[in-house]
């Protein structure tokens, strides 16, 4: 058993956990991501700490990337996806198809040279991402670099100073033992609820911006006027809990979420008024009655899903929803309506799927073939992790992560017996 | 100064970005007339393997013995040099780290003065390294064996899996049976088995397995030892008796409790527990009288529980669907965040379910042995709303089994504010204790559904394998120590260490000191801190180094 490897696919927390594991226990380990850089969707996340930790457990993620990166055991592939696999349990054959990623981490010493050198402004064509990121390694942003708008600049390849920046790379076959799926999730795209605004008007944004806003270290302004937003609305379960899109699910992470960036827009403005409206308030989970307690202290809370938000006027939108106490419609205006999105299937999982032969379950994502095991799918030898399972939060990831880990070893373990 | 150290320093300037900005050549020169600075390196990309590879030849060539690294912050290639500087046959304590790029170069617009520091920041690194020491690797060789406490379905899955892993394990339960709450429960959800099936299956695995020895009706008195050779004092019937064990799993599991306060209500035949509810649909030949209307009140007396909701919801289809009949959910917010739990909400509604959620909790009375419910129902403008009722199922609380603060202080492990076991970081470990070789599973540190009890289950599995299964640890030996000749014995530090890494022990037959167990220690340093006669010292952060990295403290500020 010694010296098998396992291919991981998806390089997010719960991929990463798996790997980790693995490699600790002497397991050599393929990871296997799409993206150029590892860490998935919370890799982005920003830490919601006021002046006390909220325990949103999103620095579990750089800290499992630089173990990764430490990590001798374990090899990424980024930039890569898999094709098609042949074998079974025990040797699998796994084509993966490599996409061209520009910068050679092997080669990159993150000096930071071409993201000064960089023409594009004001955001940079090339960049390192955030500051943990494995590979460390800068990436290009295609939608910034002039070579993909037709321009010939050649500026950071020519001046990086370990000629890292390049252009050709092959395609790879792998051999594995046994493979771990985690590819993860989507965030669920809130223009599908055209009548919330979004996308229409820039006042309304979602959790995720809020994520990507605080993350840079910036405090959130209006997109309209760049004010510091005085009357904020939360609308909770966008994409969740809604059997007419197909999400008849509740996403785990946005009630949480919510109430701790609530919290810290007030920590940003003590003045700002937060209403958040929900259907039922998912409080559950070690430590977290105490926070909602605070949180009751200054938020509002509300029964009740706005049905449509309009704009009134640049920085003024409006909010219409039934008033349970009032048992009326009602219109509030707000500064900033903020939509919190869950967790939604990947779209793309269908291909996956398809190319391992693995069974979709209900609102598409990944079955489990044993209801008291969900880490085993119908295909031995392939196993699940984390949110393309099912909605989980960061430490659940992690622990799935681990638990897939932990099952592939015995069936390895008893393979070898 | 001839004090028999060579001293190599590696500065890197980051791809030119750093050389750019400071003259590195005029440090190079600088250092180099330290007398027992021995070389001094400029590269541009010490992270990359190439560069540290002739980072270790030059370690050996000139016979360096203390190295020194100015680049990038530790943080990212700390563990990288250390291992350069082992496989050039050094001690790999034996490397300091100055940081001037992110603290200095990166820090300050003025790079005149970012300079300044930088220079200061390498003499400190050079000035600590004098006074490093080396660690040394050592393996202990442990006892494979684990002991698991409670025969729930958490601690009989960790007993399979661990047989899975080929290790041994002992099972050891209070009662009678295995099975824990599973043998109370009619039915599971989302698990589409029968709790019935579900223990028959594990049940069967377990006897099946060579590695598992079952001990039922039997307790854990006391341990003794640390991880890899714990000592356990088990009683059974009249008899006590003692095994070694490398490693022990908490999965006690939890009971409940209910609060007549919360409703008060006293318990009588119309009002019952959720728990009452589940073994009288266990065994139906029990009901003797049809319920025309069930309610259940849940998420009132611990808003923060997913597993009291679930009961309710469960049960409150089973009871629909059982004997028809009006069955109605109070409830404040209806917990959904977990799996399948939304669609069971819906299927309960399908099916006629009545649900009503409130603000405020709801009246209850009893006349004349009937139950009236009074409550304003905030879904219909809070209008009040009076429910009768011939049986009404009350919420519990999950609390602690009895003896968990008896055996949590008895072993030095922390306990959370509602008494369930703490561990040691709830995000980064969610089922290692306090103690090292020490894990908590289930519903013994936290609310968990079947599921979530079965990944953990899992993880700690896992964790005791990885601990245990080569037969040895691989130890930094005295990386934190005692000096005996120093030590009062004043027990200052065996109080204040939150592992419990240290212990007694007898120097030359006669004079009583603390020693350190370097498995359990973590190098947290907190013993060394206290310790009045400072007979403590962590060799990585010793008195020595962090006074001579002041010395130059002073040049900069
Ligand atoms: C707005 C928002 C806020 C949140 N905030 C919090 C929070 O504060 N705290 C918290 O605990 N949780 C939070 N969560 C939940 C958290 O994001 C998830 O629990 C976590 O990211 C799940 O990790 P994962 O590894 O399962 O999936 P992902 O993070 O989605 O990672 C999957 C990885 O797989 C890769 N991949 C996908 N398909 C393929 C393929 N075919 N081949 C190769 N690679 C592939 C992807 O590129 C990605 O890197 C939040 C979620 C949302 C939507
Ligand atoms: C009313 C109710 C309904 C539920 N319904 C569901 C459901 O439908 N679906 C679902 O997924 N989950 C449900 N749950 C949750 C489920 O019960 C738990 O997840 C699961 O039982 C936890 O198992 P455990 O082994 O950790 O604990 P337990 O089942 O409590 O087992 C602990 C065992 O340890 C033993 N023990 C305790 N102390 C000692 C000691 N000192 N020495 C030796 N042995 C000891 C006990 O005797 C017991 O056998 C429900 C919970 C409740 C309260
Ligand atoms: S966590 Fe809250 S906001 Fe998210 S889907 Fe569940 S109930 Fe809705
Ligand atoms: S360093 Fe910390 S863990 Fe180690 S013995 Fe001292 S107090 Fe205990």
């Amino acid at each position: 058993m010694a010296n098998e490897s396992v291919l991981v696919i998806g390089g997010g927390v719960a991929g990463v956990s798996s790997a980790l594991k693995l490699a600790e226990n002497g397991f050599q380990v393929y990871l296997v991501e799409r993206g150029p850089i590892i860490g998935g969707q919370a890799a982005v996340f920003c830490c919601k700490a006021t002046e006390t930790c909220s325990q949103c457990s999103v620095c579990l993620v750089p800290e499992k990337i630089l173990e990764v990166a430490a990590n001798s055991q374990i090899s990424l592939v980024v930039n890569s996806e898999v094709v098609g696999i042949s074998g079974g349990i025990g040797d699998f054959k796994v084509d993966l198809l490599q996409k061209p990623g520009f910068v050679d981490p092997e080669k990159c010493i993150a000096c930071g040279i071409c993201t000064e050198l960089c023409p594009c402004e004001p955001q940079k064509g090339i960049y390192l991402p955030f500051p943990e990121t494995a590979p460390r390694t800068y990436i290009i942003d295609k939608n910034q670099c002039l070579r993909f708008k037709g321009a010939e600049c050649n500026v950071c390849q020519d001046n990086c100073p370990a000629g890292a920046i390049d252009f050709e790379q092959k395609p790879k076959e792998l051999e594995v033992s046994a493979v771990i799926v985690a590819t993860g999730f989507e965030v669920f795209d809130a223009r599908e609820k055209g009548l919330l605004g979004y996308g229409r008007y820039s006042n309304v944004l979602t959790g995720l911006d809020l994520e990507r806003i605080f993350a840079t270290g910036d405090s959130v302004t209006l997109p309209s006027s760049g004010e510091c937003p005085r009357n904020i609305a939360f609308i909770q379960c966008v994409g969740s809990r809604d059997e007419y899109i197909g999400n008849g699910y509740c996403s785990q992470v946005c009630c949480k979420y919510a109430m701790r960036f609530a919290k810290l827009l007030q920590y940003q403005n003590p003045e700002a008024k937060v209403t958040i409206f929900y259907i039922d308030l998912q409080t559950a989970g070690k430590g977290f009655g105490e926070f909602y307690k605070e949180c009751k202290e200054t938020i509002r809370f509300v029964r009740g899903i706005p049905v449509e938000v309009c704009k009134l006027s640049p920085n003024e939108l409006e909010v219409k929803y039934e008033d349970l106490t009032k048992g009326k419609i009602t219109k509030e205006s707000y500064d900033l309506v903020v939509l919190s999105v869950g967790t939604a299937p990947r779209k793309d999982s269908w291909d996956l799927a398809r190319v391992l032969g693995i069974n979709l379950g209900d609102y598409g994502f990944f079955d489990t073939q044993d209801t008291l095991d969900s880490s085993r799918t119908n295909v031995n030898g392939i196993f699940l992790a984390g949110t393309c399972q099912g909605p989980r939060d960061i430490p659940e990831s992690i622990a799935h992560g681990i638990q897939a880990a932990s099952k592939v070893i015995q069936t390895l373990t008893a393979r070898a017996i | 100064m001839d004090n028999g150290l060579k001293l190599g320093v590696f500065l890197c300037d980051c791809g030119g970005t750093l050389s750019k900005v400071t003259d590195f050549s005029a440090i190079k020169a600088k250092l180099q007339k330290l007398s027992d600075v021995t070389y001094v390196g400029i590269s541009h990309d010490l992270c990359l393997k190439r560069a540290q590879q002739a980072m270790q030849k030059d370690i050996k060539d000139k016979g360096i013995n203390r190295v020194v690294v100015a680049a990038c912050s530790p943080e990212l290639h700390e563990n990288d040099f250390m291992n350069v500087v082992q496989s050039a046959g050094v001690n790999r304590h034996l490397l300091s780290m100055a940081n001037i790029r992110e603290q200095c170069f990166w820090a300050h617009p003025d790079k005149g003065k970012a300079a300044k520091k930088a220079m200061t920041q390498i003499g400190m690194a050079i000035n600590r390294a004098r006074f490093l020491e080396p660690v040394e690797q050592t393996q202990i060789s442990v006892n494979k064996d684990v002991l698991v406490i409670g025969g729930g379905i958490t601690g009989i899955q960790a007993a399979i899996e661990l047989s899975n892993l080929n290790l041994k394990t002992t099972l050891v339960e209070k009662e009678a049976t295995l099975g824990g709450k599973l043998n109370r429960f009619a039915n599971l959800y989302p698990v589409q088995v029968s709790p019935e099936e579900v223990l028959a299956t594990k049940l069967k695995q377990v006897a099946e397995s060579q590695n598992i020895y079952v001990l039922t009706s039997a307790e854990l008195i006391d341990v003794s030892g640390e991880v890899g050779n714990f000592s356990a004092r088990i009683k059974r019937g009249n008899g006590e008796f003692v095994r070694n064990f490398g490693a022990i799993i908490f999965a006690t599991g939890y009971t409940t409790q209910f609060s007549s306060q919360i409703y008060g209500l006293e318990l009588s035949n119309n009002i019952i527990t959720q728990s009452q509810l589940e073994e009288m649909l266990k065994s139906s030949s029990e009901v003797k009288q049809i319920p025309k209307s069930v309610c259940f009140v849940t998420d009132i007396s611990d808003e923060h529980s997913r597993v009291s909701p679930l009961s309710a919801l469960r049960n409150a289809l089973g009871i629909k669907e059982k004997f028809r009949g009006e069955v109605c959910v109070l409830c404040q917010n209806l917990k959904v965040d977990g799996a399948g739990l939304e669609k069971l909400y819906r299927d309960c509604r399908n099916k006629g379910v009545l649900f009503i959620k409130f603000d405020n909790s709801p009246r209850i009375s009893k006349q004349d042995g009937k139950i009236k419910i009074e409550v304003e129902d905030v879904l219909m403008s809070g209008e009040q709303v009076t429910l009768p009722c011939d049986l009404l199922v009350v919420e519990e609380t999950s609390v602690p089994p009895l003896d968990s603060k008896v055996l949590g202080s008895t072993l030095y492990m922390g306990l959370d504010a509602q008494g369930f076991y703490q561990e040691n970081n709830v995000h980064l470990y969610p089922t290692a204790s306090n103690r090292e070789g020490i894990f908590f599973a289930g519903n013994c540190h936290a609310d968990l559904d079947l599921m979530q009890a079965l990944t953990d289950a899992s993880n700690v599995a896992l964790s005791a394998y990885q601990l245990l299964a080569q037969g040895k640890i691989a130890v930094e030996a005295e990386k934190v120590m005692v000096d005996p000749n120093k030590c009062r014995f004043c027990l200052t530090c065996i109080r204040a260490c939150p592992h419990h890494a240290i212990q007694e022990a007898k120097v030359n037959h006669e004079k009583m000191v603390a020693q350190i167990a370097d498995l359990a220690c973590q190098g947290c340093g907190i013993c060394a801190v206290v310790c009045p006669a400072k007979a403590i010292k962590p060799k990585d952060w010793s008195d020595e180094q962090i006074l001579a990295e002041f010395e130059l403290l002073g040049e900069y500020v």
